[in-house]
């Protein structure tokens, strides 16, 4: 009974090996013999992406240090211009470390002090006021970063003149603008030290799948990054398709307005998309996809192709949306609502066919197969 | 009633298998709840959502605030009273009933094993197992009873049996035998594991697997029964549950499955392994005189038809899903309780709309306002807990002012390795839909086949 069993299996496993074999030489791309390289993956990431985008926003939030101190010593128009274009500048860079919130970054929450927006504009005037405030704080979160900056920078006053007569006769003012650069400079400090430290290693040598892998935060932070924080928050808030009412003040930088919130938000887009494609030759998530042969086992169209072929879609919507952002999302907000629905889809693709064929665990709860 | 299967119910066996079954399940639940609380998951899938998937008909079982600490306690100590043997029939109920009810209080956590330790534990209930070798026993001699009617031993090997068998008989599908999914997604993903690692990115290891766990599970159980085969059938249930452990996140599955196979020994075995703990422990050595467990008729009866009814049941219920005229995979309707075990690769991604029956504003929910990780996750793909929370949102929203509030759901899926679809109709008023057994028309079609049971 048992031999008569085994040598059945035996042969069937013969059968099916030979079929495996038959189909290999006509399909497109041959299985690598050992399966894709996480390691080489977490490597490149570290190396090539995350340490070198961080040492870019460093250079940028440092020239803005230095403005902002520029300005509170010497508040002029000519300042004001130039501590400004610093700050652009810096919310433009951080559009592309923003993802990145993993590891360090997740341990100092780095995005709650950089941008939750919009902008407490009466609690921040309040703490001017008081002199007295923690940015430790959950309530803090919304004043403080560039949205907080935004305000301070853009919406404070009416008009430049005003602006720079606010800081050049108010001290609390001046203190506060130099306490939440201080902050953030601190803030991105610990992550930026970290991961020129021993992070990084520690960050390549966790190749596992597991919930508490390497790859599977990064997957996760990247999904929740493009959901979230892309797509509703610049967009699919704004735009009123969480509401039902259209909240166009509820834009990234709103006190800034005119180009640079849509700038912000396609800067972001095409990180996202960056993100996934890497450099050519070098590994990245499509690299792995396409090693673990992840496809549309329907039409036979790759995961890859289908995920691109969606941002390009997206990337473009997003783009009709210029250059006003506030004002598209004030006079044609269809259109704001559909560069949202084709976010949406790849969101999908993301979060579901891209992390399935991954094959990353997002909980650390047991399991026994969906 | 035949000659053969008469002599069968009055033969009888040695009491040991029992008592060391009873001992190892009982501190093996009683891990199982310690890990629980230690990884703080009572706080975190308990106490902390705000949002319960309850089962149908058990809507009235919920978490109990903080006093869920205390059922976790009572269920461990349940536990303990089982493995020594001390006022064993009310424990092994307080066992069956705690850890029960623990399981039904959120779908979410729903596993295979959870359901299985509830069903050993009612079948504690009604077996002698704490005759020989408890505490009852030795502080009440005269209840102690050496040799146990041999169908009471049988019982447990069958439920066994029928765990591994289903297991078996769920594998024999197209997705599992000619796609090796989803273990062709699932190995690669473990390549870096240290000897067998290398391995498991070749796409002829996952066919490997996938075979040998169609072929072990269906065989096991009968290899277990045969003395000859014994030995090694073990042995393959060591190496096949260890390489589960290591390869896939399942908790206390392997180890209970392992030590629950023990009962498949020879009562000899058993009562070596029993006098050795007794000299471990320095316990008086076992009484040699035969003290056979004598049933009255009546009592006999009763407990026979109560295993007769509880085995039909088990042997039916699997296959509740053939009333369903939809893809089980797809569907879920009649997937739980029925030993289908890492068998899909399913993911889901799901946007609820709310909209006022009064203005027609529409908003859109974020699901992790109202859900942890995991229930977002389960729900996703799960028809059943899709109608649940619709009807959480519908009250929801409802007393926060919008007036007979539709919900919708833009639903979309992806299984075992085909690029995700829409799951269920989003022009269906989920509010309005009735939670229970019947088929879900408001389901899409799969527009695919998986052929087999």
């Amino acid at each position: 009974m048992k031999k008569s069993l085994l040598s059945v299996l035996t042969l069937l496993l013969l059968t099916l090996g030979i079929f495996s074999c038959e189909k290999n030489p006509g399909g497109e791309t041959v299985e690598p013999t050992t399966g894709p390289d996480r390691k080489a993956l977490l490597t490149q990431w570290a190396d090539s992406l995350i340490k070198p985008g961080y040492q870019r926003f460093n250079g940028k939030l440092t020239t803005l240090k230095s403005k902002t101190a520029a300005f509170t010593t010497t508040p002029t128009t000519a300042t004001l211009a130039e501590v400004r274009q610093a700050w652009q500048a810096a919310y433009v860079e951080w559009q592309k470390v923003e993802l990145y919130e993993f590891g360090p970054a997740e341990a100092v929450s780095l995005r709650n002090h950089f941008n939750i927006y919009p902008a407490d504009a009466a609690g921040i005037n309040r703490n001017i006021s008081s002199g007295s405030y923690n940015f430790e704080l959950s309530t803090a979160i919304p004043q403080q970063g560039f949205p907080a900056l935004d305000y301070l920078l853009n919406g404070i006053a009416t008009g430049d003149d005003a602006i720079v007569q606010q800081y050049a006769s108010s001290a609390a003012h001046r203190r506060y603008l130099t306490d939440v650069m201080a902050k953030m400079d601190q803030t991105f400090g610990t992550v930026y030290t970290q991961w020129n430290g021993s992070y990084r290693d520690t960050f390549i040598n966790n190749s596992g799948t597991d919930a508490s892998s390497s790859l599977s935060r990064v997957i996760n932070a990247y999904s929740l990054y493009y959901e979230r924080y892309l797509r509703a928050g610049k967009i699919g808030i704004p735009a009123g398709v969480m509401t039902g009412t259209p909240l166009p003040t509820r834009i990234e930088a709103y006190y800034h307005r005119g180009s640079l919130p849509l700038l912000l938000a396609t800067t972001a887009h095409a990180t996202v998309q960056g993100f996934f494609n890497g450099r050519p030759g070098q590994p990245s998530l499509k690299s792995y996809l396409d090693a673990v042969g992840a496809k549309d086992s329907r039409s036979g169209e790759s995961l890859t192709s289908l995920i691109n072929t969606q941002f390009g879609v997206s990337a473009q919507q997003l783009s009709s949306l210029g250059p006003d952002l506030f004002a598209t999302i004030t006079s044609r907000n269809a259109d704001a609502v559909a560069s949202y629905n084709e976010m949406q889809k790849a969101v999908r693709l993301i979060k579901v066919d891209m992390t399935s064929a991954l094959s990353v665990t997002v909980t650390y709860v047991d399991n026994d197969g969906d | 009633m035949g000659e053969g299967l008469r002599r069968y119910f009055h033969s009888y066996l040695p009491a040991a298998p029992l008592a060391t079954f009873r001992l190892a399940f009982g501190l093996l639940v009683l891990a199982s709840v310690v890990r629980f609380w230690a990884k703080g998951w009572i706080e975190e899938l308990y106490l902390k959502p705000k949002f319960f998937f309850p089962y149908y008909g058990f809507e009235w079982v919920r978490p109990l605030g903080p006093y869920t600490y205390g059922l976790f306690a009572l269920c461990g100590l349940c536990a303990v009273l089982v493995a020594v043997g001390y006022w064993y029939r009310t424990a092994a109920a307080g066992l069956f009933l705690s850890f029960t009810y623990i399981e039904l209080m959120d779908k979410s956590t729903y596993l295979n094993h959870y359901y299985f330790v509830s069903l050993v534990a009612l079948l504690l209930v009604l077996l002698p197992a704490g005759r020989y070798f408890s505490l009852d026993s030795s502080l009440n001699p005269s209840r102690r009873r050496n040799q146990v009617p041999r169908w009471t031993v049988d019982a447990l090997r069958l439920l066994m049996g029928i765990v591994y068998c289903y297991a078996g008989l769920a594998k024999l599908n197209s997705d599992w035998l000619v796609h090796a999914m989803p273990l062709r997604i699932w190995l690669p993903a473990k390549n870096d594991l240290p000897l067998i690692g290398p391995l498991l990115g070749q796409v002829w290891v996952a066919y490997a697997f996938s075979w040998f766990g169609a072929f072990y599970d269906l065989t096991v159980p009968f290899f277990l029964l045969n003395r000859r085969t014994r030995a090694w059938a073990y042995a393959t249930v060591v190496i096949f549950h260890v390489l589960t452990a290591v390869l896939f996140p399942i908790g206390m599955f392997p180890y209970v499955m392992m030590v629950a196979a023990l009962i498949f020994f020879p009562a000899t075995w058993h009562e070596r392994a029993l006098d050795r703990l007794r000299r471990l422990l320095r316990l008086p050595e076992a009484a040699p005189q035969a003290a056979p467990l004598q049933y009255s008729p009546a009592r006999r009866q009763l407990l026979l038809i109560g295993l007769g009814v509880f085995f039909v049941v088990q042997l039916a219920v699997p296959f509740r899903y053939l009333l369903y005229p939809r893809e089980l995979f797809w569907t879920e309707e009649g997937y739980r309780f029925s030993w289908r075990v890492m068998l899909m690769e399913k993911m889901g991604q799901v946007q609820f709309k709310v909209v006022d029956g009064a203005t027609g504003r529409a908003r859109l929910v974020n699901n992790y306002e109202h859900l942890t990780v995991l229930q977002e996750k389960m729900m996703s793909t799960q028809p059943d807990m899709l109608v649940q929370f619709a009807h959480y949102l519908r009250d929801y929203y409802a007393r926060r002012g919008v007036q007979s509030p539709k919900v919708y759901a833009d639903a979309y899926v992806s299984l075992n390795g085909r690029l995700g679809k829409s799951f269920i109709d989003p022009t269906v008023d989920l509010a309005r839909v009735s939670d229970d057994l019947r088929p879900k028309p408001w389901i899409l079609p799969f527009d695919d086949e998986i052929t087999g049971l």
